[in-house]
């Protein structure tokens, strides 16, 4: 009997346990769809991974080759930026160049002008002068042409005078004649007139020699070897030749006492240091 | 269950019905049991004695 009861308690128990028991089974199949859909999404994050440093690695290597490549082209922009630099530095000397050559210019046409005007001045002067010496010409040959009619005058009563000696002349020895006498010469009580002779050249030639020492032709302006000491002065005009052949002349118009700084005129060659210099032919 | 039972030779019967009963429910009881163990276990684990 005891036995029996204790079976049916023990069954009771074996139930009990049973029917409370987990499913492990379930539970492994649950937690094995949970591992595979997590190893799947690990899988697929890692799979996403690969390819997001994939990508950054291709990123990384076009940005690394576009650096290279902007490095590159900076130094090619910093080389150009030098030679512009220099190129500016150039063009600027040349500016300044061309700005100490135009105030040269200007100074050399300032003084070209002065030059002008003085030698306009003394044409003016020499203009006024020959007028003047025209009219004293023209009175003295009117009181040239006077004397001269004067001298016509003379001439025909001197003839006259001849004329009436040699017939008083010949009246008297027509008269002294039978007296065994005849008229002697008569002696001039005034004395004869000293013939005039024409004078000397009243100018003499000025002979300087000297060489050319430096010329600019962009100015026009050739500097010579003498100066106010050999006798140079301000508006000379020289001659410039290179062995019998003309070269140009130059017009004076600075003078320091070992040089001389003058204008090209009729330049029919390009002068240089070495020429002769000359004021005659 | 009784002393002088079988060993007087003779006819043998029953003491009680009663314990025959106790003994069929017992009996019926480890068979419901073994029935719903096998059933648990054949539905849970698709095998009854294999370890899966």
């Amino acid at each position: 009997m005891l036995l029996t009861l204790s079976s049916i308690f023990l069954c009771g128990i074996v139930v009990t346990y049973v029917a409370n028991a987990d499913n492990y089974r379930e539970k492994y199949t649950d937690i094995r769809s949970d591992w595979d859909s997590l190893d799947k999404k690990l899988k697929a994050k890692t799979n996403e991974a690969n390819e997001y440093i994939k990508e950054k690695q291709q990123t990384e290597d076009k940005l690394r080759s576009e650096i290279a490549s902007l490095k590159a082209t900076a130094g090619k922009l910093d080389g150009d930026l030098r030679d512009v630099e220099r190129e500016r530095a150039s063009l600027l000397a040349q500016v300044e160049s061309w700005t100490s050559i135009t105030k040269d210019f200007y100074t050399t046409n300032d003084k070209q002008g002065t030059l002008l005007n003085n030698t306009l001045d003394e044409l003016k002067r020499v203009q006024a002068e020959q007028i003047k010496q025209r009219k004293e010409l023209n009175e003295t040959t009117a009181q040239l042409v006077e004397k001269m009619a004067v001298v016509e005058q003379l001439q025909a009563d001197n003839r006259r005078l001849l004329e009436e000696r040699t017939e008083l002349q010949a009246k008297l020895n027509s008269f002294l004649w039978p007296a065994g006498e005849a008229v002697a010469e008569a002696v001039p009580v005034t004395p004869e007139k000293i013939k005039v002779s024409p004078v000397g050249p009243t100018t003499r030639q000025i002979s300087l020699k000297g060489l050319v020492t430096d010329v600019d032709m962009e100015n026009s302006l050739v500097e010579i070897s003498i100066g106010s000491a050999d006798g140079v002065k301000e508006g000379m005009k020289f001659y410039i030749t290179r062995g019998d052949e003309f070269i140009c002349d130059i017009l004076i118009y600075d003078v320091e006492s070992e040089k001389a700084v003058g204008l090209l005129d009729l330049v029919s060659k390009q002068p240089k240091a070495g020429d002769n210099v000359s004021t005659n032919l | 269950m009784s002393p002088d039972g079988p060993g007087n030779g003779g006819k043998t019967t029953a003491l009680s019905n009663l314990y025959t009963v106790i003994l069929a429910l017992a009996l019926g009881v480890v068979v419901a049991t073994a029935v719903f163990v096998t059933y648990k276990c054949y539905f849970q684990y698709d095998t009854v004695f294999k370890i899966p």
